[in-house]
């Protein structure tokens, strides 16, 4: 397998890691020759997941910009509520051929967690969970997801608390723990063969895109949209539709404005600039030391310093466009598709959608635009409530930790007493 | 690099607790009898470091330190120790500086030896040709889960000594030292002519009178850090001291 992307990528890792990256490719070589394995993926995709996810024409969107016809690809329906879950079961039968007992994951939103967590579950393996403790904060609902699902969440208390220190302390427990346990690395990036493997499965995306496309409208679309964070939705989106004229968009975080620790915008707001950190070779937002920076997203998914080789690949290459959209276009873009199609997004894929109605208005008629909405809304409440609805939403959190307790959780409640970080529900 | 005796390596981190307190303890460990001493360049997401170290980067980075000021300690001690000082850091940290450009600065410093434990020696970043003739060895960091072939082939690559980790892990102190460590080692010894200096885990007078006979020396990094945010220099010393 080629472990680059022109001149991203790589496996910066040290030494002891090796051996654990060379079980995987093997692993992974062997397996997407068998029969069997695809098998086994697709009976838990079309079964577990909910594959094919529709892909939905959204009429009163399209009739409100008055451009570009824009289908959704509403991979917000997949089981655990976004992209996630695809990579995370592929992985996960990865985990099983090689014997692993555990499966470790890093986490931003929570999403890539929850996706793990119930794998891990299905397949009957134990789960870790690392997350910064500012996500945990703003990501309650999947952290309680997380934990009802019978995964470990471990709170992450250094650096910037978010995901990077995540993907940093997923790689040190495995560093201890190579023998029996698994990292499920949740986005297109890290040391090869990850950013390959994630993509592959996540490829799934696109591949079904061009297939409801054909059978909807007998062509391929012009545009494809999806956001990027790490980048695994958008590669996923992307990857099918690479060697044809279709266009792409990546869009990035633009946060609060343009000033390092604003935004998590690593291509669209300043110039670029390459470094080598987790384990692979990319750009990253980084101060003239090489330490990463700070970064701020709206939301938590978004959130990190780097991207994934390939983007950082078809960037230089100029074959996809990335751009960025700010904190507030999200919330607005999020709002409105609430109202004119009945679908709340995630946040994340809230940018995308940010982007689309820029875009879209420009368009003719008779282009067709695909946004990728990589999950759903739910998770977002306790900062869409807050930035949208905030005295309504403070008073319901109120009542809700001054009532008296539910009879029926009071005896659980009590032996909760020992502290949050439990992992008791 | 190494000279004809047990060798101990002692680790800061560079600016660790603050610029001036980092310079005297390198000046104490040379003074207490260490053979070379490893100058952590700190960077914001160490991959390979445990609580302590990590710590100790994060701290030194809330001080401000730049790539700069390391270069700065370096040239400052350069005079006043007699021992060989490496810098060790992770491969971003010169990456960005420009590889030449920072080979060329540890030079201008007095730099004797780098280690880039996140380098394997076949990705595509060949630092190991641009330290060749400057006087500066790249020292290979290797680990017992290894394939001899690999392992052959990553010690080929190291000069002045090899480093080795005693378990497959983090940085960090250990009550015991493994005995599959152990058996690395004397592996390790069979495939290299040169002096083989064993770290991970090491934290008792103890545990280095175990490697004595086994490895050429001792690499002793999380311990002394620990020691001195318990009791100082002085602890340092004295610890330092004990061990020769």
């Amino acid at each position: 397998m080629n472990s680059y992307f022109g001149q991203f990528g790589g496996r910066f890792v040290p030494e002891m890691l090796i051996p654990a990256l060379d079980e995987l490719e093997k692993c992974y070589e062997a397996s997407i020759k068998e029969e069997g394995f695809h098998a086994e993926l697709a009976n838990l995709f079309n079964n577990y997941v909910g594959r094919p996810s529709p892909l939905y024409y959204a009429e009163n969107l399209t009739k409100m910009l008055g451009g570009a016809k824009v289908y959704l690809k509403l991979e917000s329906l997949n089981h655990t509520g976004a992209h996630k879950i695809n990579n995370a079961v592929g992985q996960a039968l990865l985990a099983k051929r090689m014997g692993k007992k555990y499966l470790i994951a890093e986490t931003g939103a929570g999403q890539h967690g929850v996706a793990t967590a119930t794998v891990a579950a299905k397949v009957g393996m134990k789960c870790k969970v690392f997350m910064g403790e500012v996500d945990i904060k703003r990501q309650y609902p999947n952290v309680f997801s997380m934990k009802l699902l019978g995964a470990e969440v471990v709170s992450v208390k250094y650096g910037t608390r978010t995901l990077k220190d995540a993907v940093n302390a997923a790689f040190k427990y495995w560093i201890e723990n190579l023998d029996d346990t698994y990292y499920l690395l949740g986005s297109a990036l890290g040391p090869h063969p990850y950013p390959t493997i994630v993509r592959d499965f996540q490829s799934v995306i696109g591949k079904e895109i061009r297939q409801q496309m054909e059978d909807k409208e007998g062509r391929m679309p012009d545009v494809c949209i999806a956001c990027v964070g790490g980048g695994s939705n958008a590669i996923g989106m992307f990857s099918d539709f690479i060697n044809d004229g279709v266009r792409l968009i990546g869009v990035e975080a633009g946060g609060t404005g343009n000033k390092i620790g604003e935004h998590a915008a690593r291509l669209s707001v300043g110039t670029p600039t390459e470094g080598i950190v987790q384990g692979y070779r990319s750009y990253f937002l980084q101060n003239e030391d090489g330490q990463l920076s700070d970064t701020h997203s709206i939301s938590a998914g978004l959130d990190y310093a780097g991207i994934g080789p390939e983007h950082a690949y078809l960037h230089k290459a100029k074959r996809v466009e990335y751009v960025s959209v700010s904190d507030q276009e999200t919330l607005d873009a999020f709002k409105l598709l609430s109202l004119t199609e009945g679908i709340i997004p995630a946040l994340e894929s809230s940018h995308a959608v940010a982007y689309a109605l820029k875009e879209a208005p420009k368009l003719s008629k008779d282009k067709i635009v695909v946004v990728n909405i990589s999950g759903r809304g739910d998770k977002d409440i306790f900062i869409t409530a807050k930035a949208l609805d905030n005295d309504n939403w403070k008073k319901f959190l109120t009542n809700e930790t001054i009532s008296p307790p539910d009879p029926l959780s009071t005896s659980r409640s009590t032996q909760n007493k020992e502290g949050e970080d439990k992992n008791v529900i | 690099m190494i000279k004809n005796k047990f060798s101990i390596m002692t680790h800061v981190v560079a600016g660790y607790p603050d610029m001036d307190t980092c310079r005297e303890l390198i000046l104490t460990m040379a003074d207490s009898g260490v053979s070379l001493i490893e100058i952590q360049i700190p960077f914001s997401d160490p991959m390979a470091d445990g609580p302590t170290i990590m710590e100790a980067s994060q701290k030194a980075l809330d001080n401000g330190v730049t790539v700069s000021d390391c270069f700065e300690l370096v040239a400052s001690v350069r005079d006043k120790v007699n021992i060989p000082l490496l810098f060790m850091s992770y491969v971003n940290i010169p990456f960005r500086y420009g590889m030449e450009a920072f080979v060329k600065e540890c030079s201008r410093v007095g730099i004797d030896g780098l280690i880039i434990p996140d380098v394997p020696f076949d990705e595509r970043l060949d630092y190991v040709s641009l330290v060749k003739g400057k006087g500066i060895c790249p020292i290979q960091v290797v680990s017992p889960d290894m394939e001899d072939s690999r392992l052959k082939d990553v010690i080929s690559q190291s000069e002045g000594f090899v480093y080795t980790t005693l378990k497959v892990g983090i940085t960090g102190a250990m009550k015991e030292i493994s005995e599959e460590g152990k058996q690395f080692v004397r592996r390790l010894k069979g495939y290299t002519k040169l002096p083989v200096l064993a770290g991970f885990g090491i934290s008792s007078k103890e545990h280095v009178e175990q490697l004595r006979g086994i490895s050429d020396g001792a690499v002793i990094g999380s311990h002394v850090i620990n020691l001195f945010n318990s009791s100082g220099t002085i602890g340092v010393r004295n610890f330092l001291s004990s061990v020769q």
